[in-house]
């Protein structure tokens, strides 16, 4: 919780208004990104970003596993976010369990698609070793370690960078065994695969404060909010999932409105964050 | 509830369930798929509400999307917790539960984490919650059978709930979602078609005012389909006279005049 004046809160909404916020900002800009990639040796891939006060960490772990016998032909992708009492003295104990859960639920209905896998950002098939017996458990985790605002979107680049950062070993799978045998596996600890990350979409929240909406609000400006949407757009422009929060209702023509303004801006954010992760990783390399 | 009004019984009275068969899969290239059930695309199952299932608590609603039911009790407004801070608003506590007998496979129900803060993001846009000050108001759903659709019927039943209890409110909320297979649209859906489903849309609004409380999408949508919220938004509208008629909550009209 904010405490805010009565005062602040005229002057967040009022700025708002007349499109320059209290950081300067217009109403539809972000603020500068900042990505690192392979911060955690240990993980396969990993990634911080860092926008204004908000700082999250992003995994990426790959593991072998077994298929479900549902989907015989495709990996598994899971999303936890972890919320750090070191972020926030409210995330202590249970506290944070509630955004937690609430953010990995978003992330997981913008990244990883429909049921059928339709709209999913990450191509599951890509992730079969061999059908029905082996395939890779991609576990993304990810840690808030502080929190300004703008978390889903946040959380949302630093998975995209993670991922472009994530080298999958390649798998030599040993031939003759048959029929139920679970065949021998051979891991190379020299050749990675890199992942397409070129689908995978960006997640835009617009914060509606007052009549107007907002990108990459602060946590002052969340204070303000009647309504949030965060829709996920990839790059053909293609709605991959959307999530709405707080409690105040929205006509339905200002959500297909929110939607078409939220496309125009993913255009520049998806173009940002490329140029910018393809600046980490080429810094990463060097030294 | 179904498509066409003059054929929809009143009211749907429950027939035991009948063995269920694994039906062939979806075909993405089958224009002319009929679904499972043999409803039309724009069509909801048979439904049936009905309000005060349960005595001991201040509100109760029951209802039946056609294998779906669920059971709504709403308790309160009592004291909030003594650790809780002073609110000058009141609380609202949203728990979603499952029977461990609800789905196919035992104890599945557990998967469904987000449903209890997705109810309380549908409803407290509704609520009038500065009329009880100080005080929560809890609202526990139980998912008896899972058969599909089953967050859209735990929201339209504990708004019917909520009614019953007379806890104020701007309006009911009615709540639907939509099953993106292939190419086809369709309303309502089942677990079957939920399970082979491409995208997925949830929506919640207030019919009468006009506002969406909730949406939620998962997987690809192109422009064009987003538009079609605007088809879920008239089926609600459709079905919303139903829910308040077939509950005939009366006081709460009066309450709602009184506001």
């Amino acid at each position: 919780m904010v405490g805010l004046s009565l005062g602040e809160k005229h002057f967040i909404q009022g700025g708002i208004a007349q499109d320059i916020r209290s950081d300067g900002r217009k109403r539809l800009t972000y603020r500068p990104i900042n990505v690192e990639t392979g911060v955690i040796p240990q993980a396969n891939g990993s990634a911080r970003i860092r926008m204004g006060a908000t700082d999250v960490i992003s995994t990426v772990k790959a593991e072998l596993g077994k298929p479900i016998s549902l989907q015989p032909d495709k990996g598994k992708v899971s999303i936890y976010v972890d919320c750090s009492p070191t972020a926030a003295p409210m995330f202590e104990g249970r506290g944070g369990e509630e955004l937690s859960t609430e953010l990995s639920v978003a992330l997981q209905r913008s990244l990883l698609g429909g049921k059928s896998g339709a709209g999913a950002g990450i191509d599951l098939s890509s992730l079969v070793v061999v059908e029905g017996k082996i395939c890779w458990d991609l576990y993304i985790d990810c840690l808030v370690v502080c929190s300004d605002g703008n978390l889903l979107d946040a959380l949302g680049a630093a998975i995209k960078a993670a991922l472009s950062n994530t080298g999958i070993p390649r798998v030599q799978v040993a031939a003759g065994a048959s029929g139920d045998e679970q065949p021998e596996v051979d891991i190379s600890d020299e050749e990675f695969l890199q992942f397409d990350t070129s689908d995978i979409p960006v997640i835009v929240t617009l914060t509606k404060v007052g009549r107007h909406y907002i990108v990459d609000a602060t946590t002052e400006e969340e204070s303000q909010m009647s309504s949030a949407i965060s829709i996920s757009v990839n790059r053909k422009g293609h709605i991959c999932g959307l999530t709405k929060r707080g409690g105040a209702g929205l006509d339905p023509s200002i959500v297909l409105d929110m939607i078409s303004v939220a496309k125009h801006v993913s255009e520049q954010l998806i173009n940002k964050l490329d140029s910018e992760i393809a600046a980490a990783e080429a810094g990463d390399d060097e030294s | 509830m179904a498509g066409k009004p003059g054929t929809t019984p009143t009211t749907y009275s429950p027939s035991p369930t009948t063995q269920k068969t694994r039906k062939p899969i979806f075909n993405k290239d089958d224009v002319d798929w009929v679904r499972p059930d043999g409803r039309g695309f724009h069509q909801c199952r048979p439904a049936f509400f009905r309000t005060g299932a349960v005595n001991a608590a201040s509100g109760s609603a029951y209802a039946e999307f056609g294998n779906t039911k669920v059971i709504v009790s709403v308790f309160g407004p009592r004291e909030s917790k003594k650790a809780m801070m002073y609110s000058d608003i009141g609380r609202l506590n949203c728990s979603v539960s499952y029977t461990t007998f609800a789905t196919l496979v035992r104890g599945q129900g557990s998967e469904h984490k987000d449903f209890s803060s997705m109810l309380h993001k549908s409803l407290e846009g509704a609520i009038i919650l500065e009329t009880f000050p100080k005080t929560t108001v809890d609202v526990f759903a139980l998912v008896l059978e899972s058969g599909g659709s089953d967050l859209p019927v735990v929201i339209s039943c504990a708004s019917l709930a909520l009614a019953d209890a007379g806890i104020l409110m701007h309006d009911l909320v009615a709540s639907v979602s939509l099953s993106c297979l292939g190419k086809n649209l369709v309303i309502d859906p089942i677990l079957e078609e939920e399970s082979y489903q491409d995208g997925g849309l949830l929506i919640t609004c207030m019919p009468s005012r006009y506002e969406v409380t909730q949406l939620t999408v998962t997987g690809e949508w192109s422009t064009p389909k987003i538009n079609e919220v605007s088809l879920s938004t008239g089926i609600i509208a459709y079905f919303y006279p139903h829910l308040e008629e077939l509950c005939c909550i009366r006081e709460w009209n009066e309450l709602h005049d009184f506001v």
